[in-house]
């Protein structure tokens, strides 16, 4: 069986981590998204994987030459939707296949259900159904497919994974799947309703502490490195190589700490907290329910908690991230959301500064003791 | 990196698994050895590229053959250590791809019942476990090994009395191929490609044997199927692994190519020598001796050291090295006129230290000492990242010099690098791309970044460029100037920033319309410009490398644009080993 996955998007709303990767490229618990679906997919013996890159394809395609797995790569040079995307790979589907959206996780086993179905659609219970494909099923089948309703009819969503024939071909020439699967419905090709073991979709940046949390849990303990003395490490905890733990520092799993860390004295990894490549974290500072990226430095007698730090920024000493809850406006819809902090890439923070519920742009600089909260956009200094 | 191919059928294997390992070169390329099996075992072993040497495969008879293309990184690459390895009694060959993690333990246990090793190589170990637990049986033999192993493997295996390919993975790709008659194996499917395209992807665990009319695949001991896949991609595609040209591959993973020369440099007490050294002199050729003018400008002022920086082809001209430590750079470490710089280096009792990319290739040979750029493979002919990596050496030199007060600098320098990757060039692009001449100006150290520049337009899109420091422009090519002759030109805060855009401000001023490289936020250049392309305001020495990226896209674009057989360009050669 071949798989289809698209990883051509951007992933708008996922701003500002969006910027320098495209959603499928946004890690968590260390390892991109797309990552997770092609191992999935590996585990149910699908070799034949197709990826139809875009935005940022670069990206993408060198990651794929990381792993062992060989992956065909189709470009999409226009973003001109997702049903644009996969006739770009029409070409090179033979037989049945599945379509996968590259930016959600879904596990092993919802894979084995659907791969053994025909015209079929993995669903999911979501209990804000108005950002998804909510689906209209009887008996089994859906009805009909209603891409992001002001009223949902029900809470049973479309994960955006199917099982097709390759006769859908022919219903690309509408630009969105769900209108296809529409057409396709209409034209008299049931499709069965097949619900997901596990599945995660993260809409909004914030959604990402969610899904890290959830990825977390099956993280493979391993401990390289080295730790000083009167280090407490708890629960399922993986450290990578070349990674220094300070002397008295307790780390709690499910956590993640990658290669060439250097976490200072006296610190606490809190649960759910992933910690990329090369961070240095400095002596008296706590971290949980956080996702840091690669080469961050966190300064000394921080507390960052329910954040999401992204590549490259400096938080000079003292920061806090405080969680609270306010409404943002995201692509022109009004969203509350309690969380820390999103930051993005190299963000340049002095000491006393405290991130009240906000979303940091790339490149910002901030001078001392500023409190920000809102959306900073991209470049902006506060000083 | 390393590829193993293997074949058993009704073809003389020798010839075929030459040509499979000439399509792995791109995992690496600095050694090479194939083994048949015809009533006994017959290996032959060889340093250096494939593609370079002929081999002479007279002794090797048979339809059963396994072999290897090796990129060591660490251990030497010489005969002894090429692949395949054998066991004592040399009835039983093995080809490795991976790390063995506990080969220490293993080998200790093994010299202590007697085994004799005769290599430096984790695979060795292999061979030897395989006699150990071999009754006749070659998969049992295998499948009783790998019980062994930690780490990562992708193995084949041969036995005398055994007319069977055991094939075994686990973290290294592995691929089998069915034909008519005739089962391959290799790294991956671009040596099957030539003779089949049904292919079976074996999976973590699985050990397989292959005889010409199947294969059994084994997981856990017992048998199990796994499923027939076909190809139809063809062999280019799948070694770009998707990159439309190797170029852009290789500029790709120049973030990568810097951190792990740093990372490999660490510690490294050899760096201490351009420390103690009165003076140095650097030899090169090409992008090389563009990287080497680079290290002058950065060891001088931030170093405070005296450096000469010589073209290797004019290095004999000149008068002799009298004390001085001579750096002989090669990206491939067999270019004529670097070795010749070396010779005539050690002539007059001067000590050597070579940079390069290749393992094992003659210039650490004749050099005292090596440092190596962790780049991998280059198969562009125009050299990107390795030239990063040289810069890298280079840069690691220079915070050696300055009691590592840049460490931090470099560690997260690749951050800049990977940002300027997606920098945004198409008027640059177009304005360039209707141009038949075109120059690259800059001063201080973008001075030479400026040459490389030009070289890499002019090496891949054949477009006339020519790089100057900005002072010289006056002193002559300033009569060249027109409304056709784009410049690109780099303007950097520091002490060149004020005369650099005056410098601008008098070309624009003769119409030539003008591509100025500045920082993020700098509109006082914007303003000045016609296009403005912003790199990070990182410290000054990054700037030199993500400049550097941004010109090396700049090229690649531009030829991309005009259709220009980019990987292979007209008239040269990856390295030049003739003077």
């Amino acid at each position: 069986m071949q798989a289809v996955i698209l990883a051509a998007g951007e992933g708008k709303r996922l701003r500002p981590l969006t910027h320098t990767m495209p959603k499928a490229m946004v890690p968590v618990a260390n390892r991109p998204i797309l990552e997770y679906i092609i191992r999935a997919l590996e585990k149910n013996g699908i070799r034949e994987i197709i990826v139809v890159v875009g935005y940022k394809k670069e990206h993408v395609i060198r990651h794929l030459n990381t792993l062992d797995v060989p992956v065909r790569v189709v470009v999409q040079e226009k973003q001109l939707g997702t049903a644009h995307a996969l006739a770009c790979a029409a070409p090179l589907i033979t037989g049945d296949f599945l379509l996968l959206p590259g930016d959600n996780y879904v596990d092993t086993a919802s894979i084995a259900r659907i791969m053994r179905e025909k015209n079929a659609v993995l669903t999911w219970e979501h209990p804000h159904p108005s950002n998804f494909g909510v689906l209209v099923i009887k008996d089994g089948l859906v009805k009909e497919v209603i891409e992001k309703p002001q009223e949902a009819p029900g809470f049973t969503v479309s994960t955006g994974i199917f099982s097709l024939d390759p006769s859908f071909l022919r219903y690309l020439e509408e630009t969105e799947i769900p209108d296809a699967v529409n057409r396709m419905i209409r034209a008299g090709t049931p499709l069965k309703a097949v619900a997901a073991a596990d599945w995660q979709d993260a809409v909004y940046p914030w959604d990402l502490l969610k899904l890290n949390a959830a990825l977390l849990r099956d993280v493979r303990q391993e401990r390289a490195g080295r730790s000083g003395p009167g280090v407490v490490i708890r629960g399922r905890v993986s450290i990578g190589k070349g990674t220094t733990i300070g002397p008295n520092t307790t780390i709690m799993g499910p956590a993640v700490i990658g290669d060439d860390c250097d976490i200072g004295a006296n610190c606490v990894v809190m649960p759910e907290t992933s910690i990329g490549a090369r961070v240095r974290v400095e002596p008296f500072t706590m971290i949980g329910q956080s996702v840091v990226l690669d080469d961050v430095n966190i300064g000394s007698h921080s507390r960052i908690t329910e954040a999401v730090v992204g590549t490259g920024s400096h938080l000079g000493d003292h920061a806090t991230t405080f969680p609270t809850k306010t409404i943002f406006s995201i692509e022109r819809e009004m969203i509350g959301a309690k969380f820390g902090a999103i930051i993005g890439d190299q963000m340049r923070s002095a000491p006393f500064c405290i991130f009240r519920n906000c979303i940091v742009g790339n490149d910002v600089v901030i001078d001392d003791g500023k409190t920000i909260y809102g959306e900073i956009p991209d470049g902006a200094k506060l000083l | 990196m390393c590829g193993i191919v293997g074949y058993i059928g009704w073809r003389d294997a020798a010839p075929l698994i030459i040509e499979g390992l000439r399509r792995l070169e791109y995992r690496g390329y600095d050694s090479f050895g194939v083994a048949t099996e015809n009533g006994d075992i017959r290996v032959v072993k060889k340093t250096g590229r494939i593609s370079d040497n002929h081999l002479d495969l007279s002794a090797l008879s048979g339809t059963i053959g396994i072999g290897h293309t090796r990129w060591a990184t660490h251990g030497v690459p010489n005969e002894q250590n090429a692949h395949p390895h054998t066991d004592c009694t040399g009835a039983i060959a093995v080809v490795h791809n991976g790390i063995i993690e506990n080969y220490a333990v293993l080998r200790r246990k093994l010299t202590e019942k007697g085994h004799h090793f005769r290599s430096e190589t984790d695979t060795e170990v292999i061979a030897h476990l395989i006699e150990e637990y071999y009754t006749g049986d070659l998969l049992a033999a295998v499948t009783e090994t790998v019980r062994h192993l930690e780490g990562s493997y992708a193995i084949l295996a041969l036995a005398k009395d055994d007319p069977r390919i055991v094939a075994a993975r686990r973290s290294s790709p592995l691929v089998l191929g069915i034909g008519d008659g005739e089962m391959l194996c290799a790294s991956d499917v671009t040596p099957l490609l030539d003779h089949t395209e049904r292919v079976t992807f074996l999976e973590d665990g699985d050990i397989a044997a292959l005889t010409p009319a199947r294969i059994d695949v084994y997981h856990d001991g017992i048998p199990v199927e796994r499923q027939v896949d076909h190809i139809t991609w063809s062999v280019d595609d799948a070694k770009k692994g998707g990159f439309t040209h190797y170029m852009l591959k290789e500029i790709y993973e120049q973030p990568q190519a810097f951190y792990n020369t740093i990372k490999g440099l660490e510690g490294d007490s050899r760096l201490a020598m351009v420390r103690i050294a009165p003076e140095l002199t650097v030899a090169a050729c090409g992008t090389s001796y563009h990287a080497a003018l680079i290290f002058r400008y950065l060891a001088e002022y931030y170093g405070r050291k005296r450096v000469n920086v010589e073209l290797a082809s004019e290095f004999k001209y000149y008068a002799p090295p009298i004390r001085e430590l001579v750096i002989a750079v090669s990206q491939s470490g067999e270019t004529a006129d670097t070795l010749a710089a070396i010779d005539q280096a050690k002539a007059h009792n001067c000590p050597a230290l070579a940079i390069t990319n290749v393992l094992g290739s003659t210039i650490t040979r004749k050099a005292d000492w090596t440092l190596f750029m962790c780049a991998g493979p280059e198969i562009s002919v125009a050299a990107t990242k390795s030239f990063t990596a040289q810069l890298a050496v280079f840069m690691a030199m220079v915070n050696t010099m300055c009691d590592r007060q840049f460490d931090d600098v470099l560690v997260h320098a690749h951050c800049s690098i990977e940002r300027v990757l997606s920098s945004e060039l198409g008027k640059a692009v177009a304005l360039i791309s209707g141009a038949e001449e075109m120059f690259y100006v800059g001063r201080g150290v973008f001075y030479p970044v400026a040459l490389e520049g030009a070289l890499k337009m002019k090496e891949i899109s054949y477009i006339h460029a020519e790089g100057y420091a900005a002072g010289e422009l006056k002193h002559g090519p300033f009569a060249l100037l027109s409304p056709e002759t784009p410049v690109v030109a780099i303007c950097m805060p520091g002490r060149t920033y004020g005369v650099m855009l005056s410098n601008i401000k008098e070309m624009k001023a003769r119409g030539a319309p003008i591509i100025g490289i500045g920082v993020e936020g700098d509109t006082e250049v914007e303003h000045v410009v016609d296009i403005f392309i912003p790199v990070p305001d990182d410290h000054p020495m990054v700037r030199v490398l993500t400049v550097s990226v941004v010109l090396q896209l700049l090229a690649y674009r531009t030829a991309c644009a005009l259709n220009r057989d980019i990987d292979k360009p007209r008239n040269l050669a990856k390295s030049v080993t003739v003077e």
